[in-house]
């Protein structure tokens, strides 16, 4: 494999952070795309991306955890599942040959495309109905909500559900490694009924545990280079750093459509590439 | 509930343990000085092998290599006082591979020990248990 130069590969994990915390798709849905364009194997990209999601994830969760915002035992009984997940997604990863792995990331970039161009604005409401194991499980919570300015109180509910859709979820992950927030976001949200703000900051906690044990397959298989990794894993950081710093003054009309029109042009590369590329 | 005279006072504290509290500062912590302290190392190193070469490129492999492994060699260099770019850079991922371990084996504890949790202390295990497995023994 040819290396790339540590300044092109800081330079791209630098955009990719920055672009992927603007729109809270995570580093890696740009990152490896874009690692494989400039030359880089599609499983030392993926490989390298899972490393860099366990600095971004538990940055962020870091922060949200101490704004009592995180659900810590939904985030730690879900964590079972995903980390399954991972480590099976990961595994196949590591037998199958490139040109799947291409067609599967630009199919999921093209899924993700639809879930946001789609996107409704729902109100959340509590969920109606909590059933048996769920309450077992103790998934009740309460937070302040600064927009609103009152306590909102809620109980996480068919966690039945919620288990075996994280371990899909934990597979995407692992499979591509990305965090697949977006993913986790959804089952918490509409499987489980917990409010947004509970749902993106406790599927960052999630997310970590689950990077790492998609990590730990990929290490084992001998695919994570130190001198790949150490610079995606600063310049994602930084990028992402800076994502969310900026994020506050940019308009959210303007962001998106920008972020629609990247994953749909992204997502069409890869399955491009995957079907009748020259890998 | 608060008057709509009153600024509104949150009382989710009430409800929520204090233990809970705990648990969260904890977790916090745990993350953030990891996140940190690696994000340090990988600097320093990075500082450090472009003012000794000019140049950022690290070439080395660690293929075959187990979490144990890679931070035993590195533990085993810090011993020898052998510092350079290479170590500090291969601590920084060290740590960072850590930072998420460090995390469940602490709310374990935590579980087990201070909220009494048996249910939530064995979810914490069983996660433990595969990490540990599939990072450090295979």
């Amino acid at each position: 494999m040819d290396t790339l130069p540590v300044g092109w590969l800081l330079l791209i994990s630098v955009a990719a952070g920055f672009v992927g915390a603007m729109s809270g798709m995570g580093g890696g849905v740009i990152l490896i795309p874009a690692l494989t364009l400039a030359g880089m194997d599609i499983k030392h990209a993926i490989a390298a991306s899972i490393v860099s999601v366990i600095a971004t994830s538990s940055g962020a969760a870091a922060a949200y955890v101490r704004d009592r915002l995180t659900n810590l035992k939904v985030g730690m009984f879900l964590e079972m599942f995903t980390m399954l997940g991972a480590i099976v997604g990961a595994s196949i990863t590591v037998l199958v040959s490139p040109r799947p792995l291409f067609i599967i990331f630009g199919v999921v970039l093209l899924v993700v495309w639809g879930a946001m161009y789609l996107q409704r604005n729902v109100d959340w409401e509590p969920a109606a109905h909590v059933d048996r194991f769920s309450r077992w499980l103790e998934l009740k919570g309460c937070y302040f909500d600064q927009a609103a300015g009152h306590d909102i109180h809620y109980e996480g509910t068919r966690a039945y559900l919620g288990g075996p859709m994280m371990f899909g979820a934990g597979f995407i992950a692992g499979l591509l490694g990305i965090g697949a927030g977006a993913l986790k976001v959804l089952v918490l949200d509409l499987g489980m009924r917990l409010p947004p703000k509970v749902s993106t900051t406790t599927s960052n906690l999630i997310i970590g545990v689950t990077a790492l044990a998609g990590t730990s397959v990929y290490l084992a298989a001998g695919l994570i280079d130190p001198g790949l990794a150490a610079p995606i894993i600063l310049g994602v950081s930084v990028g992402a750093f800076i994502g969310t710093v900026v994020l506050v003054r940019l308009s959210n009309m303007a962001v998106r459509r920008f972020f629609l029109v990247v994953l749909l042009a992204l997502g069409a590369e890869m399955v491009i590439r995957g079907v009748w590329g020259n890998l | 509930m608060s008057k709509a005279s009153e600024p509104f006072v949150s009382v989710c504290g009430a409800d929520e343990s204090a233990i809970q509290h705990m648990m969260e500062t904890m977790v916090g912590y745990i993350l953030q000085v990891g996140v940190m302290i690696s994000a340090a190392l990988l600097v320093a190193g990075y500082a450090w092998r472009f003012l000794a070469t000019g140049h950022l490129g690290f070439d080395y492999t660690i293929a075959g290599m187990n979490l144990y492994d890679f931070a035993m060699l590195e533990v085993r260099q810090v011993a020898e006082g052998a510092f350079r770019p290479r170590l500090l850079v291969s601590l920084g991922i060290v740590v960072l591979l850590l930072t998420p371990l460090v995390r469940v084996l602490a709310s374990m504890v935590f579980f087990a020990v201070v909220a009494r949790n048996l249910k939530y202390a064995l979810f914490t295990l069983f996660v433990l248990t595969v990490l540990v497995h599939s990072l450090l023994v295979r």
